[in-house]
């Protein structure tokens, strides 16, 4: 089903392959919310304070009916608003469960202040992000909220399926718990959150056999040692425990890579920082996916053996090494193209910010698309667009289908 | 260019300092400033410094300064616990806030100036005693450093410093002519500010880049133990700290006892401790529990928020634990002999201390039963006899001999006694001073012979007793009377909030059936008919206050009105009957008297002051201590009340839950004629009890753990024998424990309390 690209070692996937099938597996069809919420229950998560915000609602609402229901042996509380939401789990953390938690778009921009003393107080916790914009009102498909979050402190992985969503909670508690870092998962409104697709729904011991129950971390209160917390830290310290946590994350992607090659392993379904599909010497054009758009992209490009698709799953910190490596292949006068669902109140989007960063001085030629803002539809017919402007005097920064 | 740095707590006004010195410098000359603060933890006390540069051109240097030309201290204590002097420039300076002079400071190649600033600042009432506001001062001395005219200062102070404008210009002028060390000019400074910056241009020699240092593992933000650079103890201007102050019910007792004590340690059912407690000050616990007016209740802090506590039944439930209590003589171990005359409160109370003492005391009673005004005063419905009888049988019984039905002098005991103590009381009612004064009886003979002899001069039921007078002898005989069938009513000149009566007895007597007129006084008295007395009365009105501060009654003229009644019984005042003291005429007074005959004499009770049997305690008390004194020699002061008194502004009310009074019951027969039960009972365990848990605990520590809880610092803890204590090496003296005390058990102290 897969073959291996002589050229540079990278996986691909072979158009129209047949479904996999997976032992001590159930096969479902659910909704990407419900994947989200049985992922947090095969992760026994302890401690879920919830806030209900459209569309990640049907999550916390699935995850309220496994505890009442005894399926779930958590502590779930229905708080105030999201700032008490991160304010209770940071509480929770500390006290050494493991929390999980949802939220959406201006939830999430609510929450900013306790997103940031989560990150800084070094205090794992897995929480799911259904992303919409804010203002004007939307409640539709972007990745604004998230985006505009991504210097909180906070990993940020991004899903393409309710498969992905689903394995990549998993990964990302044996992530925060390994880094002590908080890892945010984001999946698209509707297009994710209310699609029903088939899931493959693990064992719960095949999942206990990957994830160990969380153990007490630095921060964890410990009744022999007292310690105080949130207090006024001198700037000598504070210096001193940024650089703790530069020296953590910077561990991130090399982590995460093994953690995937490890769930592959595991569970038989691989995924990486990056995935590079059809990206050789021969490849003109290189499209940079998140989310759900990567699948209608793959679909497209099945029809153009020039064109190939970077599918971005890690994203901060931005995965630099796999980019670099994904693109080495690449010719000279290939050309990079960047879908950008979100909108950050700059000329180019936040992938296209990400990309230059990390490739600083090479040679490509970079081009912005935004495309799908506020769940506006991104059909195979706008990937085409994209394709097309790329090749057909394009601009720095294109806004396709507006008006 | 000129660099300062400035070194302050947080409080002392530096930073304003700084910002107005670099206004007066950007007028002197067109100079370029720059004035910063750098804060720590930006509280009172907190070490804080200040940056000002002055310089010809544009300052291009925007970080702290490390090698000021002149470093500023505001406060002299930092110069121990912070590096000021680090980084001053050779040939540079310093001024100190300090009242040394500059000479006592020797600073190596650097010139030294000081000035008084926190003496002038409070001279002028600039910030307040415990944090004066100095800022103005320091910059009239740096003027007189830099030469800059007062005029040119005191115009900036007074368009920049809102509070007090005047006083901080006066302030200024004052340090600019107090700079000790300013003979010597520093040309140093003044050359510094008018040549070219050359810091910025500086080579730094041993330049290197800090490599961080190996960190292994996670740094998380917490704290397991004090950051030692946080000891905050050091900031400290004010000190706070437990200590007890005196509470209204101890000062207020006459007779000295320590309510607080005894009421806590009855909550704590400790009640054997709690009557010792008593005892020190007070032989009677049962009868003061039962006759005092409570100056103690009536002084009570919780009168603010309901109703004081009912002090009277819980010392009367402890007197009445232990009437029956077998006492142990006291041994006799000093030779001197000593008389007492009169065995009412005040003579026993002196018989037993100096008795205690270990000095053979003679107590003389005129009447046949002992006890004073306890005895032949107080009705039995108040004071049951077997009360009396046991509180006094404990004084016999410790050592203390009483001699019955013998009436003597001083004179007469001259020859067998070393010292005689006079204590009388005031037995002999006041005249009316009115005509036909004789047909009035007289109340205190009345209710003596009722006691004494069951006398009740013939009155029987349906008479019309005529009382004249608003004190507790009238109300004692009116409910007297009662009892024996008879109608009595009091006339009063006054009206009922003048009454000298305890009010609650008044309350009874009128429930009792007891008629009261108010604004009455009686004019004359005449014989009607064989065996009826005319009284005439007049109505009065309420004038102007008098000198006992009560408002003086008026007669209202042609208001005349005679009535009759079966018996008229006056009872407006009572006097001492100085046989006791001999044939010289002498004024009765507290303590040693001065005698013709050379006899050693002391006064004490009704006869010297007072009124009440807890007042005639306390003077037994005291005549007995100086008694004591003369003895052996030794000078007597009469101990000083303290006058820290915790009084209801004092007290965090909030912290108090209103709790209702626990009240006696009260005996109320269907009819009163022939029963001389005890009107007033006592109160049970329970609800003596219930009742101590009302205390507010004024001025002593009761664990309550407000300053544990609000203490920003964590500074308070429980020591090893279960006392909340503060621990100086992290109080920075905020001052929120005293604040939050409930009861006023903490204070502030400016000077430095011991760790």
């Amino acid at each position: 089903m897969k073959k291996e690209n002589s050229q540079n070692g990278i996986t691909l996937e072979a158009p129209f392959q047949d479904p996999p099938r997976y032992p001590r597996h159930v096969q479902v069809v659910m909704k990407g919310n419900y994947a989200a919420a049985e992922a947090a229950r095969l992760c026994r998560a302890g401690f879920i304070p919830a806030y209900p915000i459209t569309p990640q609602t049907t999550i916390v609402e699935r995850l309220s009916e496994m505890v009442a229901e005894g399926k779930l042996d958590a502590t779930y509380i229905n708080m105030d608003s999201e700032h008490s939401v991160f304010a209770a789990a940071m509480g929770a953390a500390i006290g050494g469960e493991r929390v999980f938690t949802a939220t959406a778009g201006n939830g999430l921009f609510y929450a900013h202040e306790v997103l940031q003393a989560i990150a800084h107080f070094r205090l794992p916790m897995v929480m799911c992000n259904v992303g919409r914009p804010s203002i004007p009102w939307n409640i539709w498909s972007d990745q604004s909220d998230s985006l505009s979050q991504r210097d909180t402190g906070w990993i940020q992985l991004y899903g393409e399926s309710s498969q992905e969503v689903l394995d990549t909670i998993i990964q990302a508690y044996v992530l925060t718990e390994k880094l002590q870092i908080p890892v945010m998962v984001v999946l698209d409104a509707f297009y994710q959150s209310h699609t029903s697709e088939n899931v493959w729904l693990p064992d719960q011991n095949l999942v206990d056999r990957f994830l160990p129950p969380i153990q007490p971390g630095p921060m964890s209160i410990d009744l022999k040692q007292p310690k105080s917390f949130g207090g006024l830290m001198p700037p000598e310290h504070y210096n001193r425990l940024n650089y703790s946590y530069w020296k953590t994350v910077n561990q991130t992607e090399a982590l995460s890579g093994k953690i995937a090659a490890d769930f592959g392993a595991h569970f038989g379904r691989m995924y990486d920082n990056v995935e590079a599909v059809n990206i050789g010497s021969h490849t003109r054009l290189v499209l940079v996916t998140l989310s759900s758009i990567t699948s209608t992209a793959r679909g497209v490009i099945r029809d153009y053996p020039e064109i190939g698709l970077l599918k971005l799953r890690l994203f901060k910190p931005f995965p630099k090494e796999a980019v670099k490596k994904a693109l080495a292949p690449l010719s000279k006068d290939a050309a990079i193209a960047i879908v950008e669902r979100n909108f950050l109140g700059d000329n180019e989007g936040a992938i296209m910010q990400e990309m230059k960063r990390a490739l600083y001085g090479s040679h490509y030629k970079m081009y912005d698309f935004f495309a799908g803002l506020g769940g506006k539809d991104v059909p195979p017919e706008t990937i085409e667009k994209i394709i097309h402007r790329a090749f057909h005097q394009p601009e720095a920064v294109n806004w396709i289908d507006v008006g | 260019m000129l660099e300062i740095r400035g070194h302050a707590r947080g409080g002392q006004g530096m930073v304003t300092a700084f910002e107005i010195l670099a206004k007066i410098f950007s007028k002197l000359d067109n100079f370029q400033v720059q004035a910063f603060p750098a804060f720590g933890v930006e509280r009172t006390g907190a070490p804080i410094q200040a940056f000002l540069r002055v310089a010809k051109k544009e300052i291009l240097n925007r970080s702290n300064i490390y090698h000021p030309h002149l470093v500023v201290v505001f406060d002299e204590s930092l110069l121990d616990q912070v590096p000021v002097f680090d980084g001053l420039e050779e040939g540079g300076a310093v001024l100190i806030n300090t009242e040394r002079p500059a000479s006592s400071l020797a600073i190596p190649g650097k010139t030294a100036y000081t000035v008084p600033a926190t003496r002038i600042s409070l001279e002028l009432g600039l910030g307040s005693k415990s944090l004066p506001i100095i800022n103005a001062a320091m910059i009239g001395a740096l003027a007189r450093i830099f030469e800059v005219s007062l005029e040119l200062v005191q115009e900036a102070i007074r368009a920049n410093v809102p509070a007090k404008p005047e006083a901080n210009m006066e302030a200024a002028a004052r340090a600019l002519r107090s700079v000790s060390g300013a003979n010597g000019r520093n040309p140093f400074l003044i050359e510094s500010l008018h040549a070219q910056p050359e810091k910025e241009n500086r080579k730094v020699e041993d330049l290197s880049f800090d490599i961080p240092a190996e960190i292994n593992g996670m740094e998380a933000p917490y704290w397991s133990a004090p950051l030692s650079n946080n000891k905050t103890g050091n900031w400290r201007l004010i000190t706070p700290s437990y200590e007890e102050r005196p509470a209204p019910c101890n000062s207020s007792c006459p007779a000295g006892t320590d309510v607080r004590g005894f009421v806590r340690l009855t909550s704590e059912q400790q009640f054997d401790k709690a009557l010792e407690l008593i005892s020190r000050h007070n032989p009677f616990p049962s009868i003061c529990g039962r006759v005092c007016p409570n100056f103690c209740e009536q002084n009570c802090n919780r009168n603010e928020l309901d109703r004081g506590l009912n002090i009277g039944a819980i010392e009367r439930f402890l007197g009445d634990r232990a009437l029956d209590a077998k006492v142990e003589p006291a041994p006799v171990r000093h030779k001197e002999r000593i008389a007492v005359i009169g065995s009412g409160p005040a003579g026993l109370t002196a018989g037993l201390r100096l008795c205690e003492k270990g000095y053979a005391v003679t107590v003389f009673e005129a009447l046949p039963q002992a006890g004073g005004m306890m005895r032949a005063g107080i009705p039995r419905f108040r004071l049951p006899d077997e009360v009396l009888g046991q509180e006094i049988r404990r004084i016999e019984q410790r050592g203390v001999k009483i001699v019955l039905n013998k009436k003597v002098n001083v004179e007469e005991l001259a020859s067998s006694f070393d010292i005689v103590i006079a204590a009388t009381g005031s037995h002999v009612g006041s005249p009316l001073r009115i005509d036909g004064e004789e047909f009035a009886r007289d109340g205190l003979n009345f209710l003596r012979e009722f006691k004494l002899d069951h006398d009740a001069d013939g009155l029987h039921q349906g008479q019309e007793v005529a009382i004249i007078g608003g004190g507790n002898t009238a109300i004692d005989v009116a409910r007297t009377v009662l009892r024996l069938g008879a109608m009595p009513t009091i006339y009063y000149r006054r009206t009922i909030k003048e009454m000298p009566a305890i009010a609650q007895e008044v309350k009874e007597a009128l429930l009792e059936g007891v008629k009261i007129e108010f604004l009455v006084a009686p004019i004359a008295l005449a014989p009607a008919g064989p065996a009826k007395v005319a009284l005439t009365l007049t109505q009065m009105e309420m004038g102007e206050p008098d000198e006992s501060g009560r408002r003086r009654p008026i007669p209202v003229s042609g208001s005349e009105r005679t009535i009759l009644a079966d018996r008229v019984i006056k009872a407006i005042g009572q006097r001492s009957d100085l046989f006791a003291l001999g044939q010289q005429p002498v004024e009765p007074q507290q303590g040693y008297i001065e005698l013709e005959s050379g006899t050693s004499v002391f006064c004490a009770g009704d006869m010297a002051w007072g009124g009440t049997v807890t007042e005639a305690i306390g003077s037994g008390n005291k005549v007995a201590e100086e008694v004591h004194a003369y003895l052996r020699g030794k000078p007597y002061h009469e101990q000083e009340t303290l006058p820290e008194i915790v009084l209801p502004k004092d007290i965090n009310y909030a912290y108090y839950l209103p709790m209702p009074r626990h009240y006696n019951k009260l005996h109320h027969p269907k009819s009163l004629t022939g029963d001389f039960t005890e009107v007033t009972r006592g109160m049970d365990e329970q609800e003596v009890i219930a009742e101590t848990s009302r205390c507010l605990h004024c001025g002593e520590c009761f664990n309550c753990g407000n300053c544990y809880n609000f203490c920003p610092d964590a500074a308070i803890h429980v020591d090893e024998e279960g006392r909340l204590r503060i621990d100086y090496d992290y109080c920075k003296g905020c001052g929120i424990c005293v604040q939050e005390c409930p009861c006023s058990a903490m204070q502030f102290q400016l000077t430095e309390a011991v760790s």
